[in-house]
């Protein structure tokens, strides 16, 4: 008997097939950097951090921890033999504090001891002594000092002054919006073990190995050659362990260094969030004239960002929030400034987003401004400073292409029934005094790229065996987002075998050298291509080599559903690699990607950063109590443009799991700091992510349908990890719409972010009084 | 009394000494190789650690979801313990709820996964599966990538399963070591679990410094988190005089060691706001193991469960070798952290009493998230209002001083008033005479206040008529 052939592989591109490590996930198989078995002799690390925010040591006192049975070594500065500074984009930022430390948390130095229990109590036994300088701790008062870690960065076209001044209303306004602990799982975690010739192999959370590699060749004095670094997957990464998995694996590399023992750190939770930094907080203002319609004519904007103690990646991070400060609107004329400013707390860093999401906020606190203040209806005002045709140049200078937002606002509102929720809620609230509902609409334009041209490149490295089996690996690293999943379900499509038939294997810099980090929502639009790159190239010797043994042109032989067809010639694609391999044709490839088309020029900030824009939009609705400032989501609806999908399974995932990361930004992660600088909430005890009862009870999301990218993305496809995360600020307009509520019109709610109970009443407080 | 640990692994019996005797059972059995179960916070607020604990009862095994970062190894002596690796059938067929999730893409990066898996295995072995016992189930689990839409998903369509399957001999084994008593010690650290109550009045009086121990959810932190090492642990969890739950015409009286959970049924039909209100302590994986005795115990300035106590007018059974006495729950916290129990003194059993017919009980708790957090204001009233009158007030507030304590000068205001907005009025006015609030973290002084007194005008507009909702639940 015969089976009807099968037309199409299982798990090539655009299916929903599962992540690759689902099961493995439910029954523990899944390996993370602390589960991996221990090599013989392995030591454990704990650090030793600063209680000053700002201090000069003058001594470290390590001889009760060195007396302590089991410790093996107490490891400082002095101890590290290269270079001691990490810092990713400009240097001066040590590994391990030296003199000076700049923050409550900060490393000062490591114990390693035979057992991870005996390094931490150990650890505790250092004492240190030191002169207090005095902190800087307020993002305000940095600001008003102008007390920055880099010089001001502005992004101008235009003449504002002059049309802010001519315009029929000028408006004046600022929110504070709050950072964000990534609150990955998995805490940060490395495992250096010392190979041969006093090579280094690192086993790192981290999203991006190849700068692993540099900082621990260049912290240890070694060749990049002489250091592998290896991650299998990671336990959520969200930007956290972009550049700061170089302290921990840094540290890691050094305590092996020095012990030549293979040295394990593993954060606990607390000093993970004491020592790594976060999403950066913003305070956001405006200066902004416009029409009688709420059309923004002219725009003065200041994004000040806490950068923390260093600059770490606060360049790009400042960067993405000025080209995002348009969100989706057309400024005439805009002024946007950036200000780095220096605090002494933790070194905040990437974040899904990456300043994106404040940038965005500044626009939509300001659309939200301008509607209220001019008594318009928020909606109409955001549509009509959409972006448009003749009203379509950004204030970085991008043309805005293929603005796909107009036509899915429409079909939103149509979909989210929001003309009659609308009308329901103003019923409801009348008659409701102490229950207030509020509804708004959001968009999200995001520019997809790295802004920095030269991160955008990926290299691919695909095997293909002779049982037909083939291995998958690129320099892209699997942090949940299902990007391993969704790379070999393109190599699937290029061979047009089964997805099972493909192994992705873990990210090491032995395989693909000089990567860039799995950030900017870029992982599959860049090792996608590359693996297509590699895969194409494999099986166009492989179809050669059949063309030839078969006696048809290589245009004519075809890889589908497991087999390949050469003329009349039909086999499996194992018989054929296997045929490749008996007539001595390479069965191995590396792929090369670049994105095309793409240039900023940093000196001007103007050019094209991104290659294109993802958009989504959100309608919600949520409740608040007047008495309590005890708040609920009712109802979210979502349109988000993916492109052609992937894998929408996947997709779904990154679009629910970042809007609802995105409302706990912006509703319920608070972080508190004492008067001496000390982080206050630092665990999930007294740091409060959303649960599964924080999400909208009626929460519908969709994909927008046959909307293929216009440029020639990976199978037509959009970058979906970051965009969806900024959904979440149609929640914080709710609550805002639901305060509003409460006053006349023309008042305007004056409501931070995060949102809180606390922040709620005393917004509803103010609108009583008004 | 035996000196080794025994209990059941993923279905296999097995001994254990030598190990300190304040070892978690998330450490050991990851230092073991079983690195499923994940270390996410070491507080019982993530759930990567969720395991299955089953407990002997009635010839078979009662399983809960409980955070193994809490539970110290001797602590499971007696017991059964399952982890993700052991779920599977034994040809290595996935549990129905492993496949569930992980068809519903239910899993992004994984290291929450097997924490989930084993609270909806707890929640799969139940016959609710409405939305309100999933997020019940699932409330003391983080995820911080899917948004919870898929695993929420996954757990609708849950068939039902059965317990994992202990053989008739291995539940008879664990049952018999459970009823003898341990003394294991290893170094410094002893771990003493009597069977009797005379025993463990008898061991308290002798170990005037020992921590006692119940469920060990918050006592716990202190070995996690501050790096403290027990001398002596005395663990109440299996002395039968104070694992019971008595139901009365007068009452209700609570054996100390009752878990939370164990207690949950039984207080919602007493009074059901407070069963709403125990329902939002900790998440499941903490009532499972945590008690109402060890909440007050531990003093602290907030402790969910004295409002409501103080409230209904419970007392608090105390005993020690000298005898017994009892204390008003309202004076049983006397400062931070201070509480009047003797260092050979035992808390024995809570007894609430039934409130009078027509007693109106509230209890309100106000947090930044519904689940598993910590109160920044609670509030409990009991109000008996006669012919329109205040006859009876009981007014008791948490997060608002260094202690919870009951409202004295806001029930003098209201006690013979007319139950009228003006008298709430006047009593919101009275609060402030009442509590003394901090700012911290949680909350500023001022909201803390401004929060207490609005919970009055919420009781108002409960207890009177009106259609509009006076809070979010309503909707």
């Amino acid at each position: 008997m015969t089976a009807e052939p099968i037309l199409r592989a299982r798990g090539g591109v655009h299916s929903p097939v599962a992540h690759d490590s689902a099961l493995k996930h439910v029954t523990g198989e899944a390996r993370y950097v602390d589960d991996l078995p221990e090599p013989r002799g392995c030591l454990h690390v704990a650090l030793v951090t600063s209680r000053w925010a700002h201090a000069r040591l003058t001594g470290i006192d390590a001889a009760a921890a060195l007396a302590l049975p089991g410790v093996r070594a107490v490891v400082t500065a002095a101890d590290i033999p290269g270079p001691n500074d990490i810092g990713p984009i400009v240097p001066g930022e040590p590994l391990l504090a030296d003199g000076l430390v700049e923050y409550v948390g900060h490393p000062v130095a490591a114990v390693v001891a035979r057992d991870y229990d005996t390094a931490r109590r150990a650890a505790a036994l250092v004492t240190m002594e030191a002169e207090a300088l005095s902190p800087v701790l307020d993002l305000r008062e940095a600001a008003a000092r102008a007390h920055y870690v880099l010089p001001p960065t502005v992004f101008q076209r235009g003449e504002p002054g002059p049309a802010i001044e001519a315009a029929p209303h000028r408006l004046r306004g600022e929110v504070m919006v709050g950072g964000q602990d990534h609150f990955y799982l998995e805490t940060q975690a490395a495992l250096a073990v010392p190979q041969e010739d006093r090579d280094m192999l690192v086993h790192s959370g981290t999203q991006h190995p190849t700068e692993v590699q540099h900082m621990v060749a260049r912290l240890l004095g070694l060749d990049m050659n002489a250091v592998t670094v290896e991650v299998r997957r990671m336990g959520g990464g969200f930007g956290g362990k972009e550049s700061q998995a170089t302290i921990i694996a840094g540290i890691a590399a050094v305590c092996a260094r020095v012990t030549g023992r293979p040295c394990k750190l593993r954060l606990d939770r607390d000093t993970d969030m004491e020592v790594t930094g976060k999403r950066h907080d913003f305070l956001l203002s405006w200066d902004v004239g416009v029409d009688a319609e709420g059309r923004v004519l002219a725009v003065d904007m200041t994004l000040a960002a806490r950068c923390g103690w260093s600059v770490d990646l606060s360049p790009g991070v400042v960067s993405r929030a000025l080209s995002h400060a348009d969100n989706a609107y057309y400024y005439p004329h805009a002024r946007l400034t950036g200000l780095f400013c220096k605090t002494n707390t933790q070194s905040n860093t990437a974040f899904r987003g990456f300043g994106g999401p404040q940038g965005m906020m500044a626009a939509e606190a300001m659309m939200d401004h301008i509607a209220r203040a001019l008594k318009l209806d928020p909606l109409e005002v955001r549509r009509r400073n959409f972006y448009a045709p003749g009203r379509d140049v950004t204030p970085y200078h991008q043309t805005v292409e293929h603005f796909r937002l107009p036509a899915m606002l429409d079909a939103l509102l149509a979909s989210s029934d929001y003309d009659r929720r609308r009308a329901e809620i103003a019923a409801f609230n009348a008659g409701s005094p102490v229950v207030k509902k509020g509804l708004a609409v959001s968009p999200v334009k995001f520019g997809v790229s790295f802004n920095k041209p030269e991160m955008n490149q990926a290299g691919a490295l695909v095997h293909v065996y002779t049982d037909g089996s083939i291995s998958l690996n690129h320099g892209g690293t699997e942090m949940g987002q299902g990007l391993f999943v969704k790379v070999a379900q393109v190599v699937a499509e290029v061979f047009g075998v089964d997805l099972d038939r493909i192994k992705p294997t873990a990210t090491t810099t032995a395989k693909v050298p000089n990567t860039s980090p799995t950030a900017a929502s870029s992982g599959t639009d860049l090792n996608g291509m590359a693996a297509k790159v590699a895969a194409e190239t494999i099986r166009g010797r492989m179809a050669a080599h059949a063309a030839e043994l078969f006696g048809v042109a290589a245009g004519e032989v075809r890889f589908a559903a497991g087999r390949v067809m050469a003329g009349n010639k039909v086999l499996d694609f194992a018989e054929l690699a296997e045929l490749c391999h008996v007539g001595r044709v390479a069965l191995s490839s590396t792929g090369f990607y670049r994105t095309p088309k793409i240039h900023f020029d940093r000196t001007t900030n103007t050019g094209r950063p991104f290659f294109y824009f993802a958009h989504g939009l959100s309608v919600s609705e949520v409740a608040i109590d007047t008495l309590t400032g005890e708040w609920l989501p009712l109802r979210t609806d979502i349109l988000h443009d993916v492109g052609t999908s992937l894998n929408p399974a996947i997709d779904k995932g990154q679009i629910e799991g970042g809007f609802v990361q995105g409302l706990g930004w912006l509703t319920m992660e608070e972080l508190v700091w004492d008067a001496e600088g000390r982080l206050k909430t630092h665990a999930p005890s007294t740091y409060k992510i959303p649960t599964a009862r924080d999400v909208p009870r009626d929460f519908r999301v969709d994909l927008l349908a046959d909307a293929p990218n216009e440029e020639a993305t990976i199978f037509r496809s959009k970058a979906v990890g970051e965009p969806p995360f900024m959904l979440a600020m149609s929640v914080w307009l709710a609550l805002r719409d639901a305060v509003a509520s409460l006053a006349p019109a023309g008042w305007v709610p004056p409501l931070d972010a995060p949102a809180t109970p606390e922040k709620i009443l005393l917004a509803v407080e103010a609108a009583k009084r008004s | 009394m035996r000196d080794t640990i025994r209990f059941a692994l993923n279905g296999r019996p097995l001994a254990v000494d030598g190990v300190p005797s304040h070892t978690t059972l998330l450490q050991w059995l990851r230092a073991d190789g079983l690195t499923a179960t994940k270390e996410g916070c070491a507080e019982g607020d993530c759930g990567a650690c969720t395991v299955l604990l089953g407990t002997p009862a009635d010839g078979t095994l009662d399983w809960r979801a409980v955070n193994a970062c809490l539970v110290l190894l001797p602590q499971v002596d007696g017991r059964a313990v399952v982890t993700a690796e052991g779920l599977a059938a034994a040809d290595g067929t996935p549990h129905p709820v492993q496949s569930a999730l992980a068809e519903a893409h239910a899993t992004q990066c994984g290291y929450c996964s097997p924490g989930f898996t084993m609270a909806l295995a707890a929640l799969a072995q139940r016959p609710e599966r409405d939305d309100t016992a999933i997020l019940d189930a699932i409330a003391g689990n983080l995820c911080r990538c899917t948004g919870y839409r898929p695993i929420v998903e996954a757990a609708r369509n849950l068939p039902q399963v059965d317990a994992p399957a202990a053989d008739a001999s291995l539940a008879a084994r664990l049952s018999e070591w459970s009823s003898e008593g341990l003394a294991y010690s290893a170094g410094a650290g002893r771990f003493l679990a009597p069977v009797t109550l005379a025993e463990a009045l008898r061991l308290r009086a002798a170990h005037p410094d020992a921590w006692v121990w119940a469920g060990g959810t918050d006592l716990g932190l202190r070995v996690t988190k501050r790096l403290e090492v027990p001398g002596t642990v005395l663990f109440l969890g299996r002395v039968a005089e104070l694992r019971g739950l008595r139901e009365s015409a007068e009452g209700l009286e609570i054996g100390a060691a009752v878990p939370y959970a164990d207690a949950l049924a039984a207080l919602t039909d007493l009074a059901p706001a407070v069963g709403d209100l125990v329902r939002r302590i900790g998440a499941a994986q903490v009532r499972n193991m945590g008690t109402l005795a060890g909440n007050i115990a531990t003093a602290s300035p907030i402790g969910d469960s004295l409002p409501p106590l103080i409230a209904l007018g419970a007392t608090i059974d105390l005993a020690s070798p000298a005898g017994r006495r009892t204390v008003a729950a309202e004076d049983f916290v006397t400062g931070y952290r201070q509480t009047v129990l003797r260092s050979d003194e035992l808390i024995v059993a809570i007894r609430i009493p039934r409130p009078a017919p027509g007693t109106r009980v509230a209890a309100y708790k106000i947090a930044k998230r519904i689940d598993q957090d910590i109160s920044t204001v609670s509030a409990a009233f009991a109000l008996r209002v006669e012919a329109g009158r205040v006859t009876a007030m009981r007014v008791a507030f948490g997060g608002v001083a260094a202690r919870p304590l009951r409202a004295t000068v806001t029930e003098a205001v209201l006690l013979g008033k007319p139950w009228t907005a003006d008298t709430v009025a006047a009593a919101k006015a009275a609060v402030a005479a009442d509590i003394s609030p901090m700012s911290d973290f949680r909350g500023s002084a001022d909201y803390r206040r401004l929060v207490a007194a609005n919970l009055l005008d919420r009781l108002y507009l409960e207890t009177t008529e009106s259609t509009a909702p006076a809070r979010l639940e309503a909707l």
